[in-house]
């Protein structure tokens, strides 16, 4: 294309090709190099000593035994600031497994629903009734977060299978109300159901943390 | 690094090394007291094993390897009662059990509570109240009263075929009740259930989930009551049987060796029933089921 110089690119072209530095890096590469003192020319002066980057003041430890002192207090200082490490992170974490099982604890709810009681649809249980299972579901929950998990775990699947009987046959009771065979059996699973809520009430066993004179759970 | 910083550098790992021993360590202690020749022992141990045996000495004995968390073994005797019991330190957890060996009188009356622990009791005379919460219980009995309550876990019992009445309860574990004899009370919510009775006067048998197999010779005047939800039972009757029985299913098959058949209770409805006497019909047998089918053979 021959058309209208551009005049960035003209600008661009009247740049220097190189540019010189404004002193002689050289000198303090090769002094760096071969460990050797260097003056740096057009610098505002100082020194380097050995190792240490230039335009950088530092000391010079002023014996070997200095030194020896000096690293040993380092290595304490790092073992002291590992172990404290250590502590703060083995804390945090033992904080939060203590925070977890409270959690735990305190979120622990009936996993077992309380399935209304009737008699297969016909006939509410009465309220005195309700309420002593109720409270004694309620003891029983409460009980139940204290007992290790596998057998806390086999409570509560035993007591879902009776709850869950309870239901099927309150549901075929419902369709065949004057069966007495099914009346005797669901009023059977219910006092099943009774006798098991209050069954981990009943055993007055020990817990790890009370004393031998309170042995209830 | 110099010799101090190194001795600096050893400690953590010093102390970790004595921490880890303490742990290991099970503290073996061993008590005797004197005790009644017919008096009563309780033990009480939250983990571990308890194992009682039965001798002739009037004193208890008690060898124990008490597990971490263990603040002390408290043996205590006075009138006639001797009380072990394995006391934790409060608010700490023990990671190991610890294990008892307890020796007493053969005829005491023996009580034993435990969680996540085995029972073996075994020469033990005089009556037996057995509690453990997660754990099997393995005992003999001699005609005296014996209960055993468990949450988890199976539940044997070895009779010498003398009259007594034993009462097993049980949420969750298998049972099995080989000589005994007399009066028996068993109930299962889940757990399959295996009973040799010799001579059975009056038995109560309950299930939710279990199976049950039942050998026994019923007296004269016996009565035996058995209910299940979902589980079939089996009876297996030593003859001469001379009984009224009274069967019902709801959904379930009634298999009877001695002759008769069941009938449907109803035209509409499932339901099997089975009703007869055999021979002069002075023993009561009553079986009921949910889900679950009746053998009846002798």
């Amino acid at each position: 294309m021959n058309g209208p110089r551009d005049p960035l690119d003209a600008a661009l072209e009247a740049l220097p090709r190189d540019a010189q530095p404004t002193r002689d890096l050289w000198t303090g590469i090769h002094a760096e190099i071969s460990g050797q003192p260097s003056v740096h020319a057009g610098s505002s002066g100082g020194t380097s000593p050995p190792g240490l980057p230039f335009g950088r003041v530092g000391h010079r430890w002023s014996s070997p035994a200095t030194a020896t002192w000096m690293r040993l207090a380092a290595g304490f200082v790092l073992i002291v600031a590992s172990s404290l490490t250590t502590y703060v992170i083995t804390r945090q974490a033992a904080q939060e497994n203590v925070l977890q099982a409270q959690r735990a604890v305190e979120i622990h709810q009936p996993v077992v629903p309380v399935m209304p009681a009737n008699f297969g649809g016909q006939q509410e249980l009465n309220a005195e009734y309700l309420s002593a299972r109720a409270s004694l579901d309620a003891e029983f929950q409460r009980q139940l977060a204290m007992l290790p998990p596998v057998t806390r775990a086999k409570l509560e699947r035993n007591l879902a299978d009776l709850r869950r009987a309870a239901s099927e046959i309150s549901a075929t009771l419902a369709e065949h109300p004057s069966h007495p065979l099914l009346q005797e059996l669901l009023l059977s699973t219910y006092q099943s159901e009774l006798a098991l809520l209050g069954s981990v009430t009943n055993m007055n066993v020990p817990t790890k943390t009370t004393s031998p004179h309170e042995t209830r759970l | 690094m110099n010799t101090s910083t190194r001795r600096t550098a050893r400690l953590p790992i010093v102390m970790a090394l004595l921490g880890l021993a303490t742990i290991a360590q099970a503290d073996p202690v061993e008590r005797t007291v004197p005790a009644d020749a017919r008096g009563e022992v309780e033990i009480v141990n939250v983990a571990g094993d308890v194992q009682v045996r039965g001798w002739d000495r009037a004193e208890v004995q008690v060898h124990a390897d008490l597990g971490d968390g263990v603040e002390k073994l408290d043996v205590q005797s006075s009138r006639g009662r001797t009380s072990i019991n394995v006391i934790a330190r409060n608010g700490r957890n023990s990671s190991s059990g610890s294990d008892l060996i307890v020796e007493v009188p053969r005829d005491s009356t023996l009580i034993v509570k435990t969680v996540s622990a085995d029972q073996t009791i075994a020469a033990v005379r005089g009556a037996q109240r057995l509690q453990a919460v997660s754990g099997s219980i393995n005992t003999q009995v001699w005609g005296q009263e014996v209960a055993i309550k468990t949450i988890s876990g199976e539940v044997t019992v070895a009779g010498q075929k003398v009259a007594g009445r034993t009462a097993v309860n049980t949420v969750s574990g298998d049972v099995n009740l080989s000589d005994i004899a007399g009066e028996l009370t068993l109930e299962t919510v889940t757990g399959d259930m295996g009973v040799r009775m010799p001579t059975l006067s009056r038995a109560r048998i309950q299930t939710t989930n279990g199976e049950l197999r039942l050998r026994a010779a019923l007296t004269a005047d016996a009565t035996l009551d058995a209910e299940a939800i979902n589980g079939d039972l089996s009876f297996l009757l030593q003859a001469p049987v001379n009984a009224e029985f009274d069967v019902e299913t709801f959904n379930g098959e009634i298999d009877n060796c001695f002759g008769p058949k069941p009938v449907r209770t109803r035209e509409f409805a499932p339901g099997n029933a089975l009703r007869f006497k055999e021979g002069n019909g002075g023993a009561r047998v009553r079986v009921k089921t949910l889900n679950g089918g009746v053998e009846i053979c002798r």
